[in-house]
């Protein structure tokens, strides 16, 4: 008998005890070892929500969209999931994420110190339906080994863009004196807005986009003296690597060794470091009308199909927590977007002895990089436009005139 | 047998052609045993030659288990295909039915529509049987016949003369008789080759792996871990050419092993 | 129509020896035939309901940015890559097939690049092609001729036509062995008692021999090359993802997986399956009447 009543209550507990427990995925794009940060966040939460599991599952960049894609149209979302902010209008205009309002409105005090510039791009009229992860500004990275073999002193924080290109000329070398350059002043990706050309143009006093206009609006006369800079080094001074002669060291210059500058986010710290390089960083030099950089988070979205929304947020709460986010700094890659773990020595005391503060300082003179829908198909068309350029098969005002051709009917068919 | 000089220059030009084909093999090699400092160090013999990319590889990602994902997969596939392909050719070749023609064509076409488009309905066909987050949707198509080896094994099955089994019909033998007892037998180069295709689609296929399984290193096969690898180690050639290597390893035991398979005897040129 | 004529029983083993293939007909060929056809003809962003725009999707492809570039390289690219590579295969497997010394070993090393990860080789090939310190513009520079670029504007579609075509001579070797064994060496004998030479033996016997296996071959190598976009996305990509040399393939891939817009990628993958059936019909009308003579 009372093997009987033991088997009742087991059996009818047993549905009962195995709905209190919640699993939840979390798919994020990056390396192994992020995917183990994040696993370690996981378990931090495990802890504290011992009813909740989250597994985390992490992809390479281009598979991570693809499957996303696959997941979601085929109706099997992951419940919480990366998103970058230019896509994420994309999602979020077409109904794919949950809207966080409710629960921020519930938690008042949830977003209170993480930095206001971080959350702009999350922000729509309807409410938050992402949070940032992370956040990152664009710097200045320098080649200290380089800088003394040649007898330059370091970028300071009152740097022009002239002064940048000047160093940049005597850095410029022919080592081994085969009559073929070996050593370049600077390098940066300039294809897509936010390494480079954006922030360059900013300083310039022009502008990018006004996206609900559906107007491109780099074909500004100040925009054009940013871009006439540009390819003037490129060009002219030839200080930077030709799209050829850097595809065979691999896809970043200052990575590879090969130039004494480069500008790049938070992310390359590791990868720099790894590399044995010595290095430091400064502010992006000044230009006519004055210093600007380029902000761009990551964030945490929700599917919203998610048969567990409560279980997800309490998840991506943590995980932009400071627990999360002080295990996110000792990553090394990213910036805290919570002003007490940016403040603290997991982020500042980090194994890389670099100016880490100076990603903070940023965000005083930083814009945020342009986020709405149909970005990759806008970010393309003018890409694509301006790459005439760097290639030498046009000039400024030509190109221009057709990036913002084709950005405009890019915007347009995004609008329909 | 006398060394004639046009086997002289067929020599020749073969080795020619080799050179090319297998030097960047022999430069993955090279870079492979190169440490960091080195890989941009143009030079084929490295300075210090040293091993150790390969220990390190398996140190930062468990490719013993991707490998074993793989071939398991793989090896059960092309079992799949041999099978159920020269099953359906063998019909397609042999046997006269109506609609023939237009079912290979309908077949056919399914090769020449790009992938990307059909993975999300082919995507929710899987999920309607059960399927998702299981490693059989990897495998399982590979027992319904396919456009590539149905088609390989008709044409080839076309060049065996008809007579052969119009005669063992006569003799009362069975259409699936004369299958196996005749047209697989006679089919060893073309079994041979079309093997080493089914492991090759198999091995290469990022996609469905990419799909249907979770992105766990435990379950997942070597071409998601090696696409997860490329992306943290982009920038250190050394360690990506020896996960390389590693990986089509496999690959080049599997065409050592059917291509024995090619030969059925003394080749044409041996008669005298 | 030439084959046996299944009676009573024979027809119950047609079917079974059909069934996977009916199966999987149903499940997948159907599926992706209408899949793409139905997508076609719609607006569909992956995300939402799909919207019926009937053939927008076609009217709008002439003025696409992408589409007719691609378009026209890809077609370009195929006219090259094709005979390249039938002819290429087609010589390495006819001189293997003589019995040359270290055959074995010859086949392993022409199949190695077949199964090489054009992640890891692309590396080199950009190398051989970069402009200042190229293996190609080197030996190029030693006959005192000026550095081409080789990856410019001009020069692009010729090499990546030869990084593909080395990527694949090897399959189409293996499928020229296989055809070969299955020649009948009294054929030979034959020719031979009759006096025929080497040239008229390759013409006479094994030519029309090897048809299916070079039908076969062509179809495939026209497929690959509608389909390329390994190397040539490697060779050819720019900083922000797209390609200097873009092709049928990553347009669809793009518009589909990048722009959310699945019935414009649609509408492409109908252009290119019907450009390539449209070869598979030359092909078919080809081999048959070389087959009859």
């Amino acid at each position: 008998m009372r093997l009987f009543a033991s088997t009742a209550l087991a059996l009818a507990l047993g549905p009962f005890a195995a709905a209190a427990q919640t699993d939840i995925t979390f798919q994020l794009w990056g390396s192994p070892q992020e995917g183990e940060v994040w696993a370690r966040v996981a378990e931090a939460f495990h802890a504290g929500h011992p009813d909740i599991n989250v597994k985390v599952e992490v992809a390479d960049w281009d598979s991570y969209w693809e499957k996303l894609r696959v997941l979601v149209s085929g109706g099997t979302p992951p419940d919480v999931f990366a998103m970058d902010a230019p896509l994420y209008p994309d999602w979020q205009s077409r109904g794919a994420l949950l809207n966080l309002q409710p629960y921020l409105d519930a938690d008042p005090s949830a977003l209170d110190g993480v930095f206001p510039l971080t959350l702009e791009a999350y922000k729509t009229k309807d409410g938050y339906f992402g949070l940032p992860r992370d956040f990152q500004a664009i710097v200045l990275y320098y080649n200290k080994d380089m800088f003394d073999a040649a007898g330059v002193a370091y970028p300071t924080d009152d740097w022009s863009w002239d002064d940048l290109r000047a160093a940049a000329k005597a850095l410029t070398l022919d080592k081994d004196g085969n009559g073929k350059t070996d050593q370049w002043g600077f390098w940066a990706e300039a294809y897509d807005q936010e390494p480079f050309w954006g922030s360059v143009i900013w300083s310039y006093g022009g502008d990018i986009v006004d996206a609900p206009a559906g107007k491109t609006l780099i074909g500004s006369d100040a925009a054009a003296a940013g871009f006439e800079f540009i390819r003037a080094m490129w060009l002219d001074d030839k200080s930077m690597p030709t799209q050829s002669q850097l595809a065979q060291f691999g896809y970043d210059g200052f990575l590879s060794g090969i130039s004494a500058m480069g500008v790049s986010g938070h992310w390359s710290v590791p990868d720099y470091a790894a590399a044995g390089l010595n290095f430091d960083v400064a502010p992006l030099p000044k230009g006519p009308a004055g210093r600007a950089t380029g902000v761009n988070s990551a964030g945490f979205v929700i599917s919203a199909r998610t048969p567990n929304p409560d279980a997800a947020w309490q998840f991506v709460k943590f995980a932009t927590g400071e627990v999360g986010q002080t295990e996110l700094a000792k990553l090394g890659f990213a910036v805290p977007i919570r002003e007490s773990v940016a403040k603290s020595d997991a982020y500042l005391k980090q194994a890389v002895p670099i100016r880490h503060q100076l990603f903070v300082d940023a965000l005083a003179y930083a814009r945020t990089k342009p986020v709405f829908r149909g970005y990759e198909d806008w970010a393309s068309a003018v890409g694509d436009a301006l790459a005439t350029i760097w290639d030498g098969d046009a000039d400024v005002a030509d190109a221009l005139a057709q990036a913002v051709k084709d950005g405009d009917a890019a915007l347009a068919k995004a609008a329909e | 047998m006398k060394l004639k000089p046009a086997d002289l220059l067929a020599f020749a030009v073969l080795l020619a052609g080799a050179l090319m084909m297998v030097a960047p093999f022999v430069w993955m090699i090279s870079t492979s045993l190169k440490p960091a400092a080195e890989q941009f160090d143009m030079r084929l013999i490295p300075a210090t030659p040293t091993p150790e990319n390969y220990s390190r590889i398996f140190e930062l990602m468990p490719f013993h288990l991707l490998l074993w994902n793989s071939v398991k997969i793989a090896a059960i596939s092309t079992f799949g295909q041999l099978l159920t392909c020269s099953m359906a050719a063998f019909v397609f070749a042999t046997v006269r039915f109506p609609g023939r023609n237009l079912l290979f064509v309908i077949l056919l076409i399914t090769l020449m529509i790009p992938a990307q488009i059909t993975s999300i309905p082919q995507f929710i066909i899987f999920k309607a049987l059960g399927l998702y987050g299981t490693q059989a949707p990897l495998y399982l198509p590979s027992f319904m016949g396919g456009a590539f080896g149905t088609f390989l094994m008709r044409q080839y099955f076309q060049t065996i003369p008809m007579e052969l089994a119009e005669a063992a019909r006569i003799d009362g033998a069975s259409l699936i008789r004369i299958f196996f007892t005749i047209y697989l037998p006679l089919s060893k180069p073309a079994l041979a080759a079309f093997a080493i295709f089914a492991f090759l689609f198999s091995w290469n296929d990022l996609f469905s792996a990419l799909i249907y399984l979770p992105s766990d290193l435990e379950q997942t096969t070597l071409t998601v871990g090696l696409a997860l690898f490329q992306t943290q180690y982009a920038a250190q050639w050394p360690l990506m050419m020896s996960a390389a290597l590693v990986s089509v390893a496999p690959m080049i035991l599997v065409f050592i092993l059917a291509q024995r398979h090619f030969v059925s005897g003394v080749a044409a040129s041996g008669l005298k | 129509m030439n084959g046996l004529r299944p009676l009573g029983r024979e027809k119950l083993w047609v079917l079974v020896l059909l069934a996977p293939t009916l199966l999987g007909l149903l499940l997948g060929t159907f599926g992706a035939i209408f899949s793409t056809l139905g997508l076609s003809v719609f607006d569909w962003d992956l995300l939402t309901k799909p919207e019926f725009v009937g053939l927008q999707n076609y009217a709008e492809l002439p003025e696409s940015r992408l589409f007719g570039k691609a378009l026209w390289n890809t077609v370009t690219f195929s006219a090259l890559y094709v005979p390249l590579v039938m002819a290429a295969s087609f010589c390495v497997a006819l001189l293997l097939n003589r019995g040359v010394r270290g055959e074995k070993l010859f086949r392993v090393l022409y199949f190695l690049p077949v199964v090489s990860s054009p992640t890891a080789v692309g590396l080199l090939w950009i190398w051989i092609y970069s402009e200042d310190n190229g293996v190609l513009n080197a030996m190029l520079g030693m006959l005192g001729v000026e550095p081409v670029k080789w990856l410019g504007a001009k020069m692009v579609l010729w090499s990546v036509v030869i990084a593909n075509t080395w990527g694949a001579i090897g399959e189409g070797m293996i499928i020229f062995l296989a055809g070969l064994q299955a020649i009948p060496r009294e054929h030979y004998e034959v020719a031979r008692l009759d006096g025929a030479t080497t040239w008229q033996r390759l013409f006479y016997v094994t030519l029309p021999a090897m048809a299916p296996s070079l039908f076969f071959q062509a179809v495939l190598a026209t497929i690959h090359a509608f389909q390329a976009f390994d190397y040539i996305y490697i060779l050819t990509r720019t900083g922000n993802g797209n390609s200097s040399f873009p092709t049928l393939v990553f347009s669809i891939y793009r518009e589909g997986f990048r722009f959310f817009r699945m019935g414009d990628a649609a509408a492409q993958a109908v252009v290119l399956t019907l450009i390539i059936l449209g070869f598979t019909w030359v092909y078919f009308r080809m081999q048959r009447r070389w087959g009859t003579t």
